[in-house]
């Protein structure tokens, strides 16, 4: 009886979590789709190299990461102010190559800006120029996306 | 103070807890990088408008982990050939794991490296247990064959003795090389050589760019010092001669000659005045300074009943020293 007591106690948790999200999910006419690929530097038999996005392998510091968001409109009207914000995992830094463009945070999404406007801190008061390697989180912000439409948002990343 | 500014208080209050908890985020900043099983978890959050109203939603979470790096480096920490006799020596060797995993190492000592002089007997290998950089027998621990270290921590530094046994019939001067070999338990090879779910919580292991095993070397160099006396004297008899008769002066000349590429350290010369004659004072003399006869702060002591004492304390191999004293036939 105990057991069967505590199964019960433990799908009445669950569907109590998972009820509203769901509920949420299904009303919305965006979705979002994350995924992650590994940089894969080929060297072809002629000594030229040729550059492969794979489903991570083996991955070890120093491994480059491509992290992509798939967005699609499938609802029937536009949707305005369409933000996407993406915390960086704390084991990876934003690759040197990024777009110069991007619109980055260095201080837990507090303040935003691109990398080369931004400063950072040290504890004993005095500032520097923010680098690739203080980037807490990237933003892309699109004005608004037509029923239909879709898109892919990357960012890449070295890891730690 | 109005409700506006408690706001702005509590707000302020909540935002410095968020940037806080930011710094404490674990950015592991060690020399292999983040740790090997650490998840990479990556979700974005996109908010908009649908006319009813902002709205937020999750993308999903794509989760990867990091595998095993495999490395580590081995070095000498002897600052030059280890002085040695026959007998036991102790070469010092500092392991490193390289890599961002626990790791074990298997080791290896290797006493036959070519162009050795001659070629010592591996006793042990020991872990510099107290981590005072110097073998203790007794409290450091010699490891059991085969011979590994415990699981180290990525970034783990340990200190390792070789302990060899140097034969006899070696000559001052002959040297000996002595290899300590490593290898990363979970496997070494050419870098990017993978070993399948072996690493951390069943992720992979991957060779890093040290292959995953390292070769130090310590030498020895045999440094056996001798220490030769030579005694002579001259005779010079009240006549002007050379006779030994009442009243001639003998004087001695002790001649010490350290020979050998080190050195000996409280080197003391004494001798006794012979029977049937009489120390004439104030004639001690070391490399023909006079020495005074007293105990005091000069290496010299001498009286008729005790004799002459001359204490050089340590002496370099390649030196000589004469020491002369007068006495008198009774």
């Amino acid at each position: 009886m105990i057991p069967f007591a505590k199964l019960t106690i433990a799908f009445a948790a669950m569907a109590l979590v998972t009820m509203p999200v769901q509920a949420q999910q299904q009303a919305s006419p965006v979705s979002l789709s994350g995924d992650v690929k590994a940089v894969k530097v080929i060297t072809e038999a002629d000594g030229s190299e040729r550059i492969d996005l794979v489903e991570p392998g083996t991955i070890i510091p120093g491994d480059r990461l491509i992290f992509g968001t798939d967005y699609a409109n499938t609802g029937g009207e536009a949707v305005t102010n369409f933000n996407v914000t993406n915390p960086l995992p704390a084991a990876v830094r934003l690759a040197p190559d990024a777009d110069p463009a991007l619109t980055v945070s260095v201080d837990g999404g507090k303040t935003w800006g691109r990398l080369a406007d931004l400063s950072v801190t040290a504890a004993d008061g005095s500032g520097r120029a923010a680098t690739h390697e203080d980037v807490t989180h990237v933003r892309w912000m699109l004005a608004s996306i037509a029923p239909g439409e879709k898109g892919r948002l990357t960012y890449p990343a070295i890891i730690r | 103070m109005n409700t506006q500014t408690l706001l702005h208080r509590a707000i302020a209050a909540s935002v410095t807890v968020t940037a806080g908890l930011a710094l404490l985020a674990p950015t592991v900043a060690l020399a292999a990088g983040v740790s090997a099983g650490t998840l990479i978890e990556n979700t974005a959050v996109a908010s908009y408008d649908d006319g009813a109203g902002p709205r937020t939603i999750n993308s999903n979470t794509v989760t990867v982990r990091v595998d095993e790096l495999l490395d580590v480096t081995l070095t000498s920490l002897d600052p030059g050939p280890v002085p040695t006799r026959p007998g036991e020596a102790v070469l010092s060797f500092e392991l490193t794991n390289q890599g961002n995993g626990p790791e074990a190492f298997r080791l290896f000592a290797n006493p036959s490296v070519a162009g050795n002089d001659f070629d010592v007997t591996v006793t042990a290998i020991a872990i510099d247990s107290n981590g005072n950089g110097v073998y203790d027998a007794g409290v450091d621990e010699i490891l059991a064959e085969p011979q590994t270290t415990a699981e180290l921590a990525p970034d783990a530094v340990v200190t390792l003795f070789v302990l060899v046994a140097v034969p006899d019939g070696v000559s001052d001067t002959q040297t000996s090389n002595v290899e300590l070999a490593a290898e990363a338990v979970t496997g070494n090879g050419a870098p990017g050589t993978v070993f399948a779910a072996a690493g951390v919580d069943g992720g992979d292991a991957i060779v890093g760019t040290t292959e995953a095993r390292a070769i130090a070397r310590g030498s020895l160099v045999v440094g056996i010092t001798s220490v030769g006396l030579t005694k002579a004297v001259s005779l010079r008899d009240p006549f002007g001669g050379d006779s030994a008769v009442p009243g001639t002066i003998a004087t001695f000349t002790i001649t010490a000659t350290v020979s050998g590429s080190g050195s000996v350290t409280d080197l003391v010369v004494t001798d006794a005045i012979p029977e049937g004659t009489t120390y004439t004072e104030g004639t001690l003399a070391l490399d023909g300074a006079p020495l005074t006869d007293a105990a005091d702060a000069d290496a010299g002591v001498a009286s008729n009943a005790d004799g002459i004492r001359v204490e050089f304390g340590p002496v370099p191999g390649g030196t000589v020293h004469t020491i002369t004293f007068d006495v008198a036939i009774d």
